[in-house]
């Protein structure tokens, strides 16, 4: 009876893996978009496809890890064993993908800021160059 | 009894439904900045990026077929969705580096060209 019990186990940690990264990625890059218009000034094509290669990324890396740290070694003993493995799994994967989530941030910010500082020096250096405007 | 055969149809089912979607995203989200490398040559770019679809449906594919040849014997029910498991979470990472990889290699591409890619020669 215990292999039974191990596959009830991926089949629920499976759906609630790939939910939950759908959930963070929509919420993420619906909102990266605003920076990605930052970043590239208006350029709204290279904004667009620029997000969804990120968006793209970041799937990929997600659901490879939910996937890779799918296995169960130890048998499971009944319903109270499915409870305690798959808790601390989707409790680790949970994290992780917090982690991510601050990681993606971090590059949209650090975008943001060097693209403003660059645009600045621009702007300084068309001024300089025509005083009169 | 052994469940290698279900395994075999079932990862190749999903691993080639994977490639060529991520492929089709990646041919259509990628001719922006290879338009962008190739300074706005329109011809070119497409036979390009057919190409390189092309390549990448070679390789990606090819890599799946080839890991079936150092499967184990797979002889319960948990080990087959494991097994599917860890065989596709390996090709995912290979895809995921990959495509950081080709990032990493566009940004540092359009940044020595002076394409028309960076903030730079755009506003200039």
């Amino acid at each position: 009876m215990n292999h039974s019990y191990t596959v009830i186990a991926y089949f629920i940690y499976l759906p609630i893996a790939l939910l939950l990264t759908w959930y963070v990625a929509q919420t993420l890059f619906r909102n990266g978009l605003v920076f990605m218009r930052d970043i590239f000034f208006g350029r709204e094509e290279i904004a667009k496809a620029t997000n969804s290669l990120f968006k793209i990324g970041f799937y990929l890396l997600n659901i490879g890890f939910a996937l890779y740290i799918l296995q169960i070694y130890d048998t499971l003993n009944g319903v109270q064993g499915i409870i305690e493995v798959l808790s601390s799994k989707i409790g680790g994967f949970s994290i992780y993908l917090g982690i991510m989530l601050f990681f993606n941030l971090f590059l949209f910010f650090r975008g943001k800021k060097v693209a403003k500082q660059k645009h600045n020096e621009q702007l300084a250096v068309q001024n300089l160059a025509t005083p009169d405007k | 009894m052994n469940y290698n055969v279900p395994a075999y149809i079932v990862y190749l089912i999903l691993t080639v439904f994977m490639i060529v979607f991520v492929g089709k995203y990646f041919y259509r989200n990628g001719r922006v900045f290879i338009l962008g490398l190739m300074k706005g040559e329109e011809a070119t770019t497409d036979h390009l990026n057919n190409i390189l679809l092309v390549a990448y449906y070679l390789f990606n594919i090819g890599y799946a077929f080839v890991k079936l040849h150092f499967w184990q014997r797979i002889d319960k029910l948990e080990t087959l969705v494991s097994s599917i498991a860890h065989h596709m979470s390996v090709l995912i990472f290979i895809l995921a580096s990959t495509h950081y990889m080709n990032m990493v290699l566009i940004w540092w591409l359009s940044r020595s060209k002076k394409s028309s890619l960076t903030i730079k020669s755009f506003q200039s």
